[in-house]
């Protein structure tokens, strides 16, 4: 018996030996009080993706990432949500990958309406405190408003009082750690309407005013810490970047010989501009005489223009696009100019208050050159990048989860904490089909 | 009949997993694992087939010789900057197995000749298929088996030499996942697998400087392991899978060559002891490159750096001979990794190997000696990264490696 149990235990000791034992450091949260994290911010912050908002895009909104790894040194388990009932979207039809026969009956892959029963959107207000506070559409401007609720259906989901303004509702829950990722909607509306503007005084299709801006971020920047709250405030991306504006290129007409011929003749003033290969499209411009140009080398069509008009009506080419899908350069320059105001601002702003500044405006133009991270590349490239969801602003779940990496990051190297990384991997991309057709 | 059936059951079993720095397999011995890895100095059994071809000739009688190596490995896997997730490598279990048959061609004569059938290089690592690393290896499995017929010459009393040409075979299989989801979210993932076969040679040659002092140098060729088609298998969401040809491909991992110089010293009469140098000429690996037949716009071939470097091991042993039947044995090598940091991937997470070991021999009778030895190998903790997929981590690897063998004396 003895010598049984001694040959068995010598085996049960071979394979303990062969065991790494090392354990990893613990993760710090160096001091910073997670019990109650709380999120404030637009789309981005509620989870949007895929032209909707949808329960399972909320449950993997960047908060939700974050408040995961914040348990890890210590957050509190709980975090709230205003999360919807179904997963279809809502007030539209979020977007899936599917297939789709253009007018000419032509079927391929991209980009279709959901087919489930659209979502309903019942108030919540009975359900707070909240932890993630992200409202779609709501500009940093918004913030203050009183009878938001009647401007945002989001809103008005979630403010107890639709004759209040949601920094009041986001007051009843005050945070010891709190992020804020605002701004991006006071540059963004103007950029999807093509820069056109509008001549209302605060339409969201107009670029904040800067004064206005200061004012409202900076009121509530102070109440967010007027507890002693820690914090990050994320700044603007630059939003010309995104696959809305990428992906369709400004020389995206393709000419054989015969057609760059014929536009030749149809466009005498271009010079002899249009030669068989890529071309600039044509496009409207009530600046200049003719009331329409070639687009130049930097200009930006947007992911909304109508493909099939393009592909077989003679848009860009016998019809100008119309002014509304183009970003011409001194809409670009706009958008540019008023996204550098406002950062510097959110930097003062982080400054000022010792709050982490995550610089996601850099970050997104690292992203643009490709990212890889644990093994997968991922670039702002509609559909096959892999960070950006299907309506070309908002991000997949893994491109949120990339996204809040970079904010641990710099939570990290601004608090001496050790908050662990997300693994970026384990959520989903894009989902495609499991069918052909 | 039983021998027979034995050797053919040996065979049968499933080859090998790097536990040396890098996918070197360094027991193709009893006695020399229990030595630390050392025994190019002196002609132990018939296994100086692999260890020193020039020893050959000096063995005193044919001898048959097998010998399996149980072998446990684990691999730890810790997440980097911010060590917030472990994960653990599957507890690999692999049995390296060697076969010698051979001898002098008569007694006292000066030609000897033989067969080595053994496992010198191999890796193996599987992770679970969801693991954090999947995108980058899931599993990978490298198998050889080397075929040496074998001659050796006594040119004297103190001076013989040897060699053998060597046939290889064995294989890869190795998985990955694809980075695409389908509408449940389950993620792609491709399935290499091959034959693969190459060419070499090991020679030798052993000198007897006086009673005491013995040297030998060896050196083994490199191999140039080539699978010519090997299957591809692509699992993507449907709507996807014209992208994704099931195909063939062909690559070569080389197998680097060995030059070794061993000492034996004979302190007593009862005591041996001996040190080996091994020099590896890992830099033959520069990168692994997969060439698929059908290539698609995002089906490419594949070229990952891996880009090894040339190392030396040292290794030190001691042989005991205790009474008429019992010998002991003990040893311990460092076996510094070919690999350099930002090369490091998790399908072999490699880093330098620290190396104990001990054994010892019994004599059954004039004919059967059993051997018996156990090596406990582990890497130093390395904090490394992958750079080519942006993969960091520290690793650590433990094996520990109980080894049987059995000589039979004509």
């Amino acid at each position: 018996m003895k010598k049984i149990f001694l040959v068995l235990s010598g085996f049960a000791l071979l394979f303990a030996s062969c065991k790494p034992t090392f354990k990893a450091d613990a993760p710090s949260a160096n001091g910073l009080n997670f019990s109650n994290y709380v999120a404030i911010g637009n789309s981005l912050t509620a989870g949007y993706a895929d032209g909707s908002l949808y329960r399972s895009g909320q449950m993997n909104s960047y908060p939700s990432m974050l408040h995961q790894q914040f348990v890890l040194v210590g957050g509190s388990l709980e975090f709230k949500q205003p999360l919807l009932p179904g997963e279809s979207g809502w007030p539209g039809r979020k977007y899936v990958m599917g297939f789709s026969t253009d007018v000419m009956g032509v079927t391929s892959m991209g980009p279709v309406l959901y087919s489930g029963t659209l979502d309903t959107g019942a108030n919540v207000a009975s359900l707070a405190p909240f932890n993630n506070y992200g409202v779609p559409g709501i500009r940093a401007i918004d913030y203050t408003t009183n009878g938001y609720a009647i401007m945002n259906p989001y809103a008005g989901r979630i403010l107890s009082n639709p004759f209040s303004n949601m920094l009041a509702e986001v007051k009843k829950n005050p945070a010891t750690f709190f992020t804020m990722w605002l701004g991006s909607n006071d540059v963004l509306g103007y950029a999807t309407s093509g820069g056109e503007g509008s001549p209302t005084i605060g339409s969201p299709n107009n670029i904040s005013d800067v004064t206005t801006f200061k004012t409202v971020y900076d009121t509530v920047v102070k109440t967010m810490v007027a507890n002693g709250a820690k914090g990050a405030l994320m700044n603007i991306p630059d939003v010309t970047s995104i696959p809305y504006f990428t992906t369709i290129p400004a020389n995206g007409l393709t000419l054989n010989d015969s057609l760059a011929n014929l536009l030749n003749m149809a466009y005498p003033g271009f010079n002899n501009n249009f030669v068989a290969g890529a071309n600039y499209f044509v496009i409207q411009d009530p600046t200049v005489v003719a009331g329409f140009r070639q687009a130049l080398p930097g200009e930006l069509i947007l992911l909304t223009v109508p493909q099939d008009s393009i592909r077989y009506f003679g848009w860009g080419s016998a019809t100008p696009i119309p002014k509304k899908y183009v970003l011409d350069l001194t809409e670009i320059q706009n958008i540019k100019t008023a996204t550098t105001t406002f950062n510097d601002y959110l930097q003062q702003q982080a400054i000022a208050h010792n709050l982490a500044y995550v610089d996601m405006n850099s970050f997104m133009k690292t992203l643009a050159k490709g990212m890889v991270f644990n093994g997968v590349t991922y670039s702002p490239t509609f559909v096959t990048g892999g960070a950006f969801s299907l309506d070309g602003v908002h991000l997949t779940p893994r491109g949120y989860a990339i996204a809040a990496n970079e904010m641990i990051r710099v939570i990290n190297a601004h608090y001496k904490s050790t908050v662990p990384m997300i693994d970026v991997n384990k959520f989903n991309g894009i989902l495609f089909p499991s069918t052909t057709h | 009949m039983t021998k027979r059936r034995l050797l053919t059951s040996l065979f049968l079993l499933p080859a090998a997993i790097a536990f040396s720095a890098g996918y070197q397999i360094n027991v193709q011995g009893v006695r020399q694992v229990a030595m630390g890895g050392t025994g190019c100095g002196l002609a132990w059994d018939a296994s100086t087939i692999f260890y020193n071809p020039g020893g050959l000739s000096d063995l005193n009688n044919w001898q048959a010789y097998g010998s399996v190596n149980l072998l446990f490995a684990q691999t730890r896997y810790a997440q980097v900057p911010t060590q917030g997730l472990t994960e653990d490598s599957k507890m690999g279990v692999y049995a390296p197995f060697n076969i010698y048959v051979g001898g002098p061609l008569a007694a006292n004569n000066k030609i000897g000749v033989g067969l080595g059938i053994y496992t010198p290089f191999g890796s193996g690592l599987t992770w679970e298929n969801s693991w954090s690393g999947r995108f980058v290896t899931q599993s990978i499995n490298l198998k050889s088996v080397f075929f040496q017929p074998t001659v050796s010459y006594k040119v004297c009393d103190f001076f013989s030499i040897g060699g053998g040409f060597v046939y290889a075979m064995g294989g890869v299989d190795l998985k990955k996942g694809i980075p695409l989801q389908d509408e449940n979210g389950i993620n792609g993932q491709a399935h290499l697998k091959g034959n693969a076969n190459g060419l070499g040679y090991n020679i030798g040659a052993q000198i007897r400087i006086d009673d005491q002092w013995q040297i030998g140098i060896s050196y083994r060729s490199r191999v140039n392991m080539k699978v010519k088609k090997g299957t591809a298998n692509f699992y993507v969401p449907s709507s996807l899978e014209t992208n994704f040809p099931n195909t063939s491909f062909s690559t070569t991992l080389p197998l680097p060559s060995v030059t070794t110089i061993g000492i034996a010293f004979k302190a007593t009469d009862e005591i041996t002891l001996q040190a080996d140098f091994n020099y590896l000429k890992w830099s033959a690996y520069k990168q692994l490159e997969f060439d698929y037949v059908d290539n698609t716009s995002v089906l490419t071939d594949t070229k990952s750096p891996r880009n090894y470097n040339d190392k030396m091991s040292f290794r030190l042993g001691g042989h005991y001979i205790f009474n008429d039947k019992f010998c002991l044995m003990a040893g311990a090598a460092y076996d510094p990794t070919p690999v350099a940091d930002g090369y490091v991937s998790p399908d072999l997470p490699d880093a330098n190997h620290w190396i104990m070991s001990g054994g010892l021999t019994y004599e059954l009778n004039e004919k059967i000696t059993f051997m018996g030895a156990i090596e406990y190998n582990t890497t130093v903790r390395r904090n490394a990264q992958y750079t080519p997929d942006n993969f960091n981590g520290t690793y650590q690897t433990k094996v520990v490696l109980p080894s049987f063998g059995m000589t039979y004396d004509f």
